[in-house]
This record gives C-alpha cells, sequence and structure tokens, in this order.
C-alpha cells in the first residue's frame, strides 16, 4: 500500500513536471517550428484545450497568432483530455506509449469536439520529436518530424520557461 | 497489436427468419412497451416500416409513435427534434430501422435522452459520458454496411461548420440488434455493393490499424470472410437469402471489429469526403480503400499478407509467395471492387461521383486531419500527402 502510494506520488510529480517542459517547448516551438505556429496561428479562436491528469498539475491552452497561451488553471476547456489514472499519464509523459497508442488503449478521455484536439494532437507529436531522443521517438511516433530548430534551444527553452 | 485493450461485445443479436417477431419479447424484457418507430422515406415507400409494424402487433405491440423523415446524411437539429418528439409523446424504447444514418440517429436521440438533456452536441466525446437513464434500443439494420448496430460509434453531420461529427461511447451500443433476411432483400444492386464495400472497409481497417486486438481480429477475420464470398452473390440475385443473411452477419461482425479497434485513413478521408462535398459514404469507402491501402502498405505489410487468406481463400494464399502476398489482397480487392462496378455502376474514381470538385481537395484534407479516426491509422499523414491520395483518385 505505502509502496503503491509512492509510486502514485512519484507518478504525479513527474507528470506535473513533463507537463510543464512540453508547454514550454510547445508554446517555444510555436514561435519557432513552422508546422507547430501554423496550427497554433489557425487555432479556432477562442477555443480552449485543457489536459487534466489524477493528482497532478495539468494545464489549458489556447493558440494564438503570438503562440500557443497557458490560461488560468481553472479555466475550462472547451476539449478537456482526462487522462484515466496517473499511471496512464506518467506513460505518456515517460515516453513509454505515444498519443496513437494512449489513444488506442483508452488511456484517456476526451469531452468536446474531437476535431478541436487533432491540431494539438499534431504539435505534441512534433514536440516530442525534438524532446526525446529518436531511440526513444520512433516507438511512441509514426515517422520522426523533421526539425526546423535545434533540440538544444528547444531544452534551453524547457529549462528557462522562454 | 494493441499492447492494452478493451472489447466490448455487441448487443444481442436476432439473427434469421422471424427475427423481426421477436422484438416485442425483447423490448417487454427491457420493460418497455411504447417505442418511438425511427427509420426514413425510402423504407417508408416500399413497405419495409408496415413489416416491423405488423411484427410488432404479432407480438401484440404497436409503436406509440413512428417518424420516418430522417434524411440520407442526418444532422444534430434532426436528433434534438427527435427527443422533443419522444418526450411529447410520452415514448419509453427506440427501435431503429434503417442504414447508418437511422440507427445512428437513434443513438445520438438515445444519448440526448440518457442525460436527460436537449441538444446532442453536450455529449460530444470519447467514452466520457455516463450511462444515465437507459432507453431501451433496438436496430434494426435494412443494410449490411455500417454495422452501427454492433457499434459504440454514432456519426452526425454538423451541418453548420460542414462536418461529420463523431460520438464515441459504450453506452451508444443498442441493446438488440435484429438481423432479418427479409429487411435486406428489396435493397437494389448499386446500394448493396456500396454498403457492402463499406462493411469490407471496416473489417479491413480494423484488422490493420493501431488498436486492433486479439478479439477485434477474429471478428474482422471472419468479416472480410463472409462479404468477400457472399457480396458478389448479393448483388447478383437481392432475393438470395443465404447471401443476404452472410452479408448481414458478415456487416455486423466487422461492426464490432471497427468498434473495438476503430477505423484508419480511408474513414478519416471518407468522412470529410461526406461532410464536405456529400459523397456517398459507402462510394467513398469504394473508391479510396486502394489507394490508402498501397499508401499504408509499408507499416501492413505483414498483416495484409495474413489478410490475403481470408481475402482470396486458402488456395490463392497457399499458392502465392509470401513476399507477395500484400500486393495480391490488394490486387484481389480492386479486382472485386472492378465485378462490382461492372455489374451496377458503382464508382470507383472521386470525378465518377459528380459531387466532388478538385477545389475542394483542399477543404476535404484539411477536415481529414482533424478526424478522429486518422490517429490509429498505422502510417502518418499530413495535408500534403491526403492531398496526393485524393489526386490518385480522382480519375
Amino acid at each position: 500500500m505505502a509502496y503503491g502510494s509512492a509510486k502514485m506520488c512519484l507518478q504525479c510529480a513527474t507528470c506535473s513536471m513533463v507537463s510543464t517542459c512540453l508547454f514550454r517547448a510547445l508554446k517555444f516551438l510555436s514561435c519557432r517550428d513552422s508546422r507547430v505556429k501554423q496550427e497554433s496561428c489557425q487555432w479556432p479562436k477562442g477555443k480552449t484545450l485543457r489536459l487534466e491528469i489524477p493528482g497532478a498539475k495539468g494545464f489549458t491552452v489556447t493558440g494564438t497568432e503570438e503562440g500557443f497561451r497557458k490560461l488560468p488553471q481553472d479555466t475550462p476547456g472547451d476539449v478537456t483530455i482526462r487522462f484515466k489514472s496517473p499511471d496512464d499519464a506518467f506513460r505518456v509523459f515517460t515516453g513509454q506509449i505515444g498519443i496513437a497508442q494512449a489513444y488506442a488503449q483508452h488511456r484517456f478521455t476526451l469531452r468536446g469536439n474531437m476535431g478541436l484536439a487533432m491540431p494539438f494532437v499534431r504539435c505534441v507529436d512534433i514536440t516530442e520529436g525534438y524532446l526525446f531522443p529518436w531511440v526513444l521517438a520512433r516507438r511512441i511516433l509514426k515517422r520522426r518530424p523533421k526539425k526546423e530548430v535545434s533540440t538544444a534551444r528547444v531544452y534551453l527553452a524547457v529549462l528557462f520557461g522562454r | 497489436m494493441s499492447a492494452y485493450y478493451e472489447f466490448k461485445l455487441p448487443a444481442k443479436i436476432l439473427s434469421g427468419a422471424g427475427a423481426l417477431e421477436h422484438i416485442p419479447h425483447e423490448l417487454e424484457g427491457l420493460g418497455a412497451r411504447r417505442p418511438l418507430l425511427l427509420s426514413d422515406q425510402g423504407l417508408e415507400q416500399v413497405g419495409t416500416v408496415k413489416v416491423v409494424q405488423a411484427a410488432l402487433r404479432q407480438g401484440g405491440m404497436e409503436a406509440a409513435e413512428t417518424f420516418c423523415h430522417i434524411p440520407p446524411d442526418s444532422s444534430i437539429e434532426v436528433v434534438n427534434q427527435i427527443a422533443s418528439l419522444y418526450r411529447q409523446t410520452k415514448c419509453d424504447s427506440l427501435i431503429a430501422l434503417g442504414g447508418g444514418s437511422v440507427i445512428d440517429t437513434a443513438k445520438g436521440v438515445g444519448m440526448v435522452l440518457a442525460q436527460a438533456g436537449s441538444d446532442l452536441l453536450d455529449s460530444a466525446g470519447c467514452e466520457v459520458l455516463p450511462r444515465g437513464e437507459h432507453v431501451p434500443f433496438v436496430a434494426v439494420p435494412t443494410t449490411a454496411g455500417t454495422g452501427s448496430e454492433a457499434t459504440m460509434v454514432a456519426v452526425v453531420s454538423n451541418p453548420a461548420v460542414q462536418v461529420k461529427m463523431e460520438f464515441l461511447s459504450y453506452h451508444l451500443l443498442p441493446d438488440v440488434a435484429v438481423l432479418d433476411p427479409r429487411m435486406t432483400e428489396t435493397l437494389p444492386p448499386r446500394i448493396t455493393a456500396s454498403t457492402g464495400f463499406d462493411a469490407l472497409v471496416h473489417a479491413i481497417e480494423a484488422a490493420t490499424c493501431l488498436q486492433r486486438n486479439p478479439v477485434s481480429d477474429s471478428f474482422a477475420e471472419k468479416a472480410i470472410q463472409q462479404i468477400v464470398r457472399a457480396l458478389p452473390l448479393a448483388v447478383k440475385n437481392g432475393k438470395d437469402k443465404k447471401a443476404r443473411m452472410a452479408m448481414a452477419n458478415g456487416s455486423l461482425l466487422a461492426g464490432a471489429a471497427f468498434s473495438n479497434s476503430m477505423v484508419g485513413l480511408v474513414h478519416a478521408i471518407g468522412h470529410a469526403l461526406g461532410g464536405v462535398c456529400h459523397v456517398a459514404h459507402g462510394d467513398a469507402m469504394t473508391i479510396l480503400l486502394p489507394a490508402v491501402m498501397e499508401y499504408n502498405l509499408d507499416k501492413c505489410r505483414g498483416r495484409y499478407g495474413e489478410l490475403l487468406l481470408y481475402v482470396a481463400g486458402p488456395e490463392v494464399y497457399a499458392a502465392t509467395p509470401e513476399d507477395q502476398r500484400p500486393q495480391k489482397t490488394i490486387d484481389t480487392l480492386v479486382a472485386l471492387r472492378q465485378q462490382l462496378a461492372e455489374q451496377t455502376g458503382l464508382p470507383t474514381t472521386l470525378s465518377q461521383t459528380g459531387r466532388v470538385k478538385k477545389e475542394d481537395f483542399e477543404a476535404v484534407a484539411r477536415t481529414a486531419l482533424n478526424d478522429g479516426a486518422i490517429i490509429v491509422n498505422p502510417a502518418e499523414a499530413n495535408f500534403d500527402e491526403i492531398i496526393g491520395i485524393l489526386k490518385e483518385v480522382w480519375a
């Protein structure tokens, strides 16, 4: 029991940390990578997407012409992706499975119009292509996304938050 | 194959002659006495609705209300309208008699009622809804194509944004699926071919996409075997009851397979062609399948090779060298499509549909990219690649 809850705490902490890193990378790439930038610019005006992780910090985002923007934590999502358990989120955030596999394995639920979530999924795939080394990413991505900026710059953006 | 899977078995199935007459017994078992019978005008005109009404009377039951104005591409407005009618007429259950549009509309109505809501859009999403109030639901398919009687999926148009919206929930599954040979025997050869090919695409995509699992594979493989054998026979002679029942069962098996393993790029582009250009779903499937299989070939070589056994039979499978089996599977399906096209005038290119213009390609590709089915397609497809597929199937 104690081991179980320690494991869950560790998973939740990891998910909170990685979700912050993921958003920072996404925000950076939405200004520097043409594909992520395009998705952010074409994002339906004012629509929000919320990512929820039980027991961990998620985020709510919206796309703008200036890139992805984080909204206050309690902002409701027009689309909400909610992982069914911390373990499910942990698998995704540690690169054990990709978004496609997580969807195929019923690891999350989606409330709202799935069409609005798809651009976000494409951006996450591109971001994971930068964040994970290809030896890891090849298990979770259908193909290697072309890098338009150096991985080092993405990591710096993740570390310093800009 | 998916490392973790979930599978919900389909509804109770009543399959064979006399199945319709068992509907009252099933409804009573579900605590219902006042069904709302949903259908379309075509089925009302050819007398199919009357056959079901007569079968209900034999069991001592009458439909409390009958609504036969469901259009081929049903919309959210129609769903909401029927939900109001259900409440006004104090019905206690739903019978959906028709093809995919009617059954999916009924699923939408059931969802609105179960959630005590008034707008289907409030229920959009994937596996998010609680069961809510149980609305007994009997599905009677009149085409052997959508397999909707065995799926957790409903596709309903949202004309405001020219998109076919997908609703996914295990609670959408009907309580009872009724396969009665009387329901499909008047289906014209052209529609038999188009809807039958749709069922075949369900089975092939279910057998190859990322969400496939051992249970869905067994459903999909049996479905492919049944459909490729029975479809030409059902097209040639609509009164062939054996072929019609094989198609009905094959379609249901394919539905149960893809309900649990989902479909891929053929459906993503097909839904977009339906939403943007109003191409009939079965026609879009027929046109797209070989091109998308070629597109996915590198990722699915092994699986396509295995499917040759079900597509062409054991003799052809055994006589074909292993490395040639994947392409042979595609070639066999192209030959089947050509045979059906010659028999019925089924379109094999987008230009033949008369509904698509080349200028629509960009809107179709953009819509397809945002269709949920694309997630589980084995190969990634971007905007340019979808345009490439559309160009390939143009003429």
